[in-house]
C-alpha cells in the first residue's frame, strides 16, 4: 500500500477498498433459508452483535464472498466467505411485547456464514 | 465544569488537553515521515466541503424522475451511484432499500458508525453516539419520534444495522404534490435524515432540516 | 469481544439529541484525528478490522464517555504504539515539550 501523499490521495480515496473477495467460495445457504445466530463470544473481534445471537432468522439476501472481520483482524488471514443480510423479526429479538408496539417490524443484519448454522 | 453533560458531546478531556494531544501526535507523525502534512488538509477538505448528502439528493432524486435508473439503484446500489461519478471509501459495496406507503427502512452501526461516505459523507455526531446506536434496533418508533416522525401503524418498520462492509442508504418515498418540479428542484427536498430513514423527504415549500 | 461497542439494545441513555445545522467537524482536533486516523491505516501496518479492533479496546467506562473522535484518537495511539511506530514515552515527551513551548 503506498503512503497517503497530496499527488495520491483523491485517487485513493475515490478507488476506495472493497472488502469482496474474488475467491470462489460455496454459499452455506441461500435467500429462504432459515438460520440461527451462533452463540459466539470470542475474546477477540467479531461483528455478531450480542443482541442477535442465538436469534433466528431468514437470509434476505446474499451479498457475495467478503473478508470475515475475525480472522482478518487477529491477523490469520481473510477467511473468504459470503455474507448475507438475514431478517429477524423483532418478536424473536425482543420478545412479542417488547418492541415496535402494534406493528410489522424486522431487524436486518449482515452475518457472514461462519455466524450461521441452519435452523 | 458543571456537573450536568449531555453523552454525545461530553469528552473525557478538557478540548485544550486534547488538541495538545492531537497536536503532539501530528508533529510526531510528521517528523517520522508516517503521514504528509498536505495529504491531510486535501483529506480534511474533501469531506468537509466536497462529499456530503447533496451527492445522494441528487441520486434520490434521479431515482424519483427516471423509472430505469431507479431499477438499476435498487438492483446494484454501488454501481448506479458510480453513474454519477460518487464512488469510493466506505461504499464500494452500497445497498439502496426503498421506502414505500408499506415500509419504512432505518440504518443504524450499532457496532462502530459505518455510514456511506460517498453518498452521505461522515456521519452526524447523534449516528456516532450511544443513544441512537443503542435504540434504533430497539425502539425505531420512540427513535423516529425523536426526529419528529409518526409513521402510520400500518407501515412495516425495518432497521438495517450494518455490521458488514455494506452500505445501507434509503431511498425516501417521493413526497405528494411534486409532479411538475425539475430534479434540481427534486433534490432540494432530499435531506440527510431522509436518506439513513430517521426522516422523511420535505414537502415542496416546507422549511429547512437535516 | 463482549465490549461497551456492542450497544445494540441498551437501555438509559436518553433522547437522540440532533444537532441543528451540524458542522462537519467540531473543532481543529477533529479533522486532524480523522485525517491522521484515514492516512495512517494506507501504511499498511493494520487493516480496518484491526483498527475496529482497536477502538472497542478502549476501557468501557471510557468508551461510553468519550465523544467518537476520542475514540478514534485513543484507538489510533494504541495501534502506533503496538506496531512500533512510535512509543509511548515520545508521546509523552513531545507533549510536555508542546505544552512548555506554548504556555
Amino acid at each position: 500500500m503506498p503512503k497517503l501523499t497530496a499527488d495520491n490521495v483523491e485517487d485513493i480515496l475515490r478507488k476506495g477498498d472493497s472488502a469482496r473477495l474474488p475467491d470462489k467460495v460455496s454459499a452455506k445457504f441461500e435467500p429462504g433459508q432459515q438460520v440461527v445466530v451462533r452463540n459466539l463470544n470470542p475474546l477477540g473481534h467479531t461483528r455478531a452483535p450480542r443482541y442477535i445471537r442465538g436469534k433466528t432468522g431468514i437470509i434476505d439476501r446474499d451479498h457475495g464472498v467478503m473478508i470475515f472481520p475475525d480472522t482478518h483482524a487477529a491477523g490469520t488471514g481473510k477467511s473468504p466467505q459470503h455474507v448475507y443480510s438475514v431478517r429477524f423479526e423483532a418478536a424473536e429479538v425482543w420478545g412479542p411485547d417488547s418492541m415496535f408496539p402494534g406493528r410489522r417490524g424486522a431487524i436486518y443484519i449482515d452475518l457472514w456464514d461462519d455466524y450461521l448454522d441452519r435452523a | 465544569m458543571p456537573s450536568e453533560h449531555s453523552h454525545d458531546h461530553d469528552h473525557s478531556e478538557v478540548p485544550s488537553d486534547l488538541a495538545l494531544r492531537v497536536k503532539a501526535l501530528e508533529s510526531l507523525l510528521v517528523e517520522k515521515g508516517l503521514v504528509d502534512p498536505a495529504a491531510l488538509e486535501i483529506l480534511i477538505d474533501t469531506y468537509e466541503t466536497k462529499v456530503g448528502p447533496r451527492n445522494g439528493a441528487k441520486v434520490v432524486a434521479h431515482a424519483w424522475s427516471d423509472p430505469d435508473y431507479k431499477a438499476r439503484l435498487l438492483a446494484d446500489g454501488s454501481k448506479a451511484i458510480a453513474e454519477f461519478g460518487f464512488d469510493g471509501r466506505q461504499g464500494k459495496d452500497i445497498v439502496v432499500v426503498e421506502n414505500t406507503e408499506q415500509v419504512h427502512n432505518m440504518v443504524v452501526c450499532t457496532l462502530c458508525s459505518c455510514y456511506p461516505w460517498p453518498v452521505l459523507g461522515l456521519p452526524p455526531v447523534w449516528y456516532k453516539a450511544s443513544p441512537y446506536r443503542a435504540r434504533a434496533v430497539r425502539d425505531p418508533v420512540g427513535v423516529l419520534k425523536d426526529f419528529g416522525v409518526t409513521l402510520p401503524e400500518d407501515v412495516e418498520i425495518r432497521v438495517w444495522d450494518s455490521t458488514a462492509e455494506l452500505r445501507y442508504l434509503v431511498l425516501p418515498q417521493r413526497p405528494a404534490g411534486t409532479e411538475g418540479l425539475s430534479e434540481a428542484d427534486l433534490a432540494e427536498l432530499v435531506t440527510r435524515d431522509s436518506m439513513i430513514g430517521t426522516g422523511l423527504a420535505k414537502q415542496p415549500g416546507a422549511g429547512g432540516t437535516p | 469481544m463482549n465490549g461497551a461497542h456492542d450497544m445494540g439494545g441498551m437501555d438509559g441513555f436518553g433522547p437522540i439529541n440532533p444537532e441543528p445545522d451540524e458542522p462537519v467537524f467540531h473543532g481543529e482536533w477533529e479533522k486532524r484525528v480523522f485525517a491522521m486516523t484515514v492516512a495512517t491505516g494506507f501504511l499498511g501496518h493494520w487493516n480496518i478490522d484491526m483498527g475496529r479492533q482497536a477502538r472497542e479496546q478502549v476501557d468501557p467506562a471510557e468508551y461510553l464517555r468519550s465523544s467518537y473522535y476520542e475514540k478514534w484518537l485513543q484507538g489510533l495511539e494504541t495501534l502506533l504504539v503496538e506496531k512500533g511506530l512510535i512509543t509511548a514515552e515520545e508521546l509523552a515527551a513531545r507533549k510536555a515539550e508542546m505544552a512548555g513551548g506554548a504556555p
